[in-house]
């Protein structure tokens, strides 16, 4: 796997994980994707069946649970909340994301200056 | 609506589980399809430019059935372990009480009276049902478990 898939994924499971954390309630697929594009206004476009196997990685991974919502006969759903492993992971994840994000800044300051 | 069913089609061709789990995992992407088809036509889109548009959003069917499989297919080796060893343990457990030490054994009721029995036989069924969340794998836990309890306490010729 190259570097930006790699980045790829791992940029996209934290978003994930930050994403059913802040809202705090279950989440399925489709309900996700339109709710990060909201978010990005637009910015943050994926083809969409991609979300699908990082939630189940995720999932797999004992980050997120999921259940089947609805009735035999309806629209049947499957929804995906955090889990208290979940939770720490993304605390790990973001303070990782920040201190790279800072060192990066620095550096290109450095390169940016005369 | 052949082009869902060509894109889950797709996706199907490139995964190798058991059948349960691609039967979940393809009702999610149809439903996710289906509901994507279903909020164009609510734009006025005909019926073939509602599928056509699900299925662009989507992407490629064997790139995100090639990621389903990898996300489903690597057990790790603690959970084989536990599948493979854990019936015999069990098994093991339960013939350690029905055989005393100095070689006597005891019979069915007195055994189905123990309640270490019912707890090794719950533990045969529920730990791998819960580890594995999915009742096929622990009722196929279970029935190596009892079938070693039968052979190791109905068979005198395996008694140590």
């Amino acid at each position: 796997m190259g570097v930006k898939e790699q980045m790829r994924k791992g940029t996209t499971s934290v978003i994930l994980l930050n994403l059913l954390s802040e809202l705090g309630r279950p989440m399925y697929g489709y309900e996700i994707i339109q709710e990060l594009e909201a978010r990005s206004q637009g910015s943050f476009r994926f083809k969409e069946g991609l979300i699908y196997p990082r939630l189940h990685e995720l999932e797999q991974d004992g980050l997120l649970r999921s259940e089947w919502q609805g009735e035999e006969g309806t629209r049947r759903r499957k929804f995906y909340a955090i889990t208290d492993k979940g939770r720490r992971t993304l605390a790990e994840e973001l303070r990782d994301w920040h201190s790279f994000a800072q060192a990066v800044n620095r550096l290109l300051s450095l390169e940016a200056t005369p | 609506m052949s082009e869902i069913d060509d894109l889950v089609a797709r996706i199907q061709s490139q995964m190798d589980l058991d059948g349960e789990t691609e039967h979940e995992i393809l009702a999610e992407i149809r439903d996710h399809l289906e509901e994507v088809v279903a909020e164009a036509r609510a734009q006025s889109l005909d019926e073939a430019q509602a599928l056509a548009r699900a299925a662009a959003r989507f992407g490629v069917g064997e790139e995100v059935g090639r990621g389903l499989q990898a996300a489903h297919a690597g057990w790790g080796t603690a959970d084989a372990v536990i599948a493979a060893g854990l019936p015999v343990v069990c098994a093991l457990i339960l013939r350690w009480l029905a055989f005393a030490p100095d070689g006597t054994a005891v019979g069915w009721p007195q055994l189905l009276s123990r309640p270490a029995f019912w707890i090794v036989a719950l533990a045969a069924l529920l730990i791998p049902l819960l580890k594995f969340e999915r009742w096929r794998y622990g009722l196929a836990a279970w029935a190596i478990f009892w079938g070693l309890t039968v052979l190791f306490v109905v068979w005198p010729a395996l008694r140590w």
